[in-house]
């Protein structure tokens, strides 16, 4: 009715008024906040920054994984007397699979011998007597994670002398990223129940210091979105914030560690090109963070003030 | 009362804002209706009993009663703060208790409280106190500017808009919490106890403010004990006791009651 009754001129102003009105009490609730606003930002932030760490380094460790060759690949060196063939139609069987191709052993002999730069083939094969090497068969595994339990059985095909899998180090890092998302995710959700915590608190500390306002708000006829909207936003501004704050930590880190590692030898450069991130994960990482602690921020803001705004 | 003139004049342009046609209530012959209330507060045994009551739009009405005969309780089944147990209580025409969440909410838009205990928040000036109950609202800051000076000097308080509650005497704050029952423009004004504490000067002061703004058309119920009061208002009086609800007129009110 009130609405009606003041002279509009337009609803832009009409809605103006509310942002104005809602800006102004959020940031007087976070002037009341004083200090708990602090707590509650710094706990905000150091959940997304841990956060935004794992996920960040599980993007670095799938683009090693990527940069080093992500199809793992096994070769089995054949006993002398075995046929190529016949092995190889045992091995494409294995579920794990994805292709099987045989290197004859004079093919293998000339490609060492190209890489070692030899240009006299014969020459050197001559001097050795003969070809020193079996005939190979390079296997492609499906996926990284099958990898181990194919090598051990592959072993125990007849005619197989010996496996060998130059990516076991990607192998253990693939491990260890698996491990650690696993820690991390439970780190993650023990420190989003205490950012909650730590934010409900503070709002409910805030809304019991105003709760004489809030009655009179209540009793000249101020609607309950009117009265607990500017605590909602609050909680919002935690979330934002801390996702700010440890968004600016994260690049901070990264950039640091980037710079320590362009100063080392070659290998570790490469490590360094490793850490980058692609556009596309640069522009999602804050937004991950910034959607995640404006939901960290207004569940909590939503616990503290239900059990008020229902009544 | 220097000011009448002007006084008028604000008034009217604030009352004549709160005419609109697209009012939600239609124009209604009782502003305020009591029919069969029953009250129960089942910690303290004290029961309100069958109360009839009929206030006319543009009506001046006095409830009076011993302390703890349930003046203010029957000031909080009108505006909503306490629900009816038996009964119906209609501000103009609309069911107060059948009222929940925003609908309330505009009811209590339309009729303005003074509390017996002021309720003005300590820590704000009283002009902040005052244009809170329209910012409340969602009323633009300058609607709200416009209207906080005249409402304040209306009750003579137009020089003591910065100051902080405390600062105020007790007639004072008595009359910056009728600037903000008054502040919205309501078309029912319940006031409770408004010169409980003030002495006779201030008392009458507020009397006056009161009848100035019932004789603009705005319906006002007072609760009191002061039975001089009641002499001056020239009103119909209502009496409270043991829970029953008495309607006298002004003349029946004697001096020797308790
Ligand atoms: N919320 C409540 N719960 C229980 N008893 C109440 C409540 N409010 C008021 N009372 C009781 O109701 C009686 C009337 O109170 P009140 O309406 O404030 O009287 P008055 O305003 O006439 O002095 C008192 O005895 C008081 O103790
Ligand atoms: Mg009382």
């Amino acid at each position: 009715m009130r609405t009606v009754r003041m002279p509009l001129r337009g609803s832009a102003k009409l809605a103006w008024t509310q942002v104005e009105y809602l800006g102004q009490e959020t940031l007087r609730g976070l002037q009341r906040g004083g200090w708990m606003n602090w707590a509650a930002i710094s706990t905000v932030t150091v959940l997304l920054f841990l956060f935004g760490i794992s996920l960040q380094t599980s993007w670095q460790v799938s683009g090693l994984l990527q940069q080093m060759g992500s199809n793992v690949q096994i070769s089995l060196y054949l006993i002398p007397e075995a046929d190529g063939e016949v092995v190889q139609g045992t091995v494409g069987q294995f579920p794990g699979v994805a292709n099987v191709e045989i290197v004859p052993k004079e093919q293998a002999w000339q490609g060492l011998l190209a890489d070692l730069g030899a240009a006299d083939i014969e020459g050197v094969t001559e001097g050795l007597g003969e070809n020193p090497l079996v005939d190979e068969l390079v296997v492609r595994a499906r996926s990284v994670g099958a990898v181990p339990q194919l090598v051990s059985s592959l072993a125990r095909v007849p005619g197989v002398d010996s496996v060998s899998y130059l990516d076991e180090a990607l192998q253990h890092l693939a491990d260890l990223n698996q491990g650690l998302s696993r820690v991390s995710w439970a780190v993650v959700s023990l420190l989003t129940l205490t950012a909650i915590a730590v934010i409900t608190t503070t709002i409910r500390l805030i809304v019991i210091a105003r709760h004489q306002e809030i009655e009179v708000m209540q009793l000249v006829g101020a609607t309950h979105t009117w009265i607990y909207l500017p605590f909602l936003l609050q909680g919002l501004a935690f979330g934002l914030g801390g996702a700010a704050l440890a968004w600016v930590f994260l690049v901070a880190t990264r950039q640091f560690a980037q710079h320590l590692l362009t100063r080392q030898p070659n290998f570790l450069q490469t490590l360094a090109h490793g850490l980058q991130l692609q556009p596309g994960q640069a522009l999602l990482l804050p937004i991950i963070l910034l959607t995640f602690g404006s939901l960290v921020g207004l569940s909590g803001s939503l616990l503290a003030v239900r059990r008020f705004s229902l009544r | 009362m220097t000011q009448a003139p002007l006084r008028q004049s604000v008034i009217e342009t604030i009352l004549q804002e709160s005419q609109t046609p697209t009012s939600p209530t239609k124009e209604h012959a009782y502003s305020v209706q009591l029919r069969g209330v029953n009250k129960v507060f089942l910690q303290t045994q004290f029961r309100l009993q069958n109360i009839h009551l009929n206030v006319r739009q543009g009506e001046f009405l006095f409830i009076t009663g011993p302390s703890g005969s349930g003046k203010s309780t029957l000031l909080k089944l009108i505006y909503g703060e306490e629900r009816a147990d038996q009964g119906e209580v209609r501000v103009e025409g609309q069911n107060v208790g059948g009222l929940r969440g925003n609908r309330l909410s505009m009811l209590r838009r339309r009729l303005g409280v003074v509390f017996q205990d002021y309720k003005l928040i300590s820590r704000w000036t009283v002009a902040e106190n005052v244009s809170f109950v329209l910012r409340s609202q969602g009323i633009p800051r300058d609607e709200v500017e416009r209207r906080l000076q005249p409402t304040l000097r209306l009750v003579g308080l137009g020089n003591k808009a910065n100051c902080l509650p405390c600062q105020l005497s007790g007639g004072e704050q008595q009359r910056a919490s009728i600037a903000r029952a008054i502040v919205g423009s309501p078309r029912l004004l319940l006031a409770d106890e408004p010169t409980g504490n003030l002495d006779h000067d201030n008392a009458m002061q507020v009397l006056g403010i009161l009848k100035k703004l019932n004789e603009l058309g705005i319906t006002v119920m007072i609760t009191t004990h002061d039975l001089y009061l009641i002499e001056r208002g020239q009103a119909r009086v209502a009496h409270l006791n043991q829970g029953r609800l008495e309607v006298l007129s002004s003349e029946q009110v004697t001096p020797c009651e308790p």
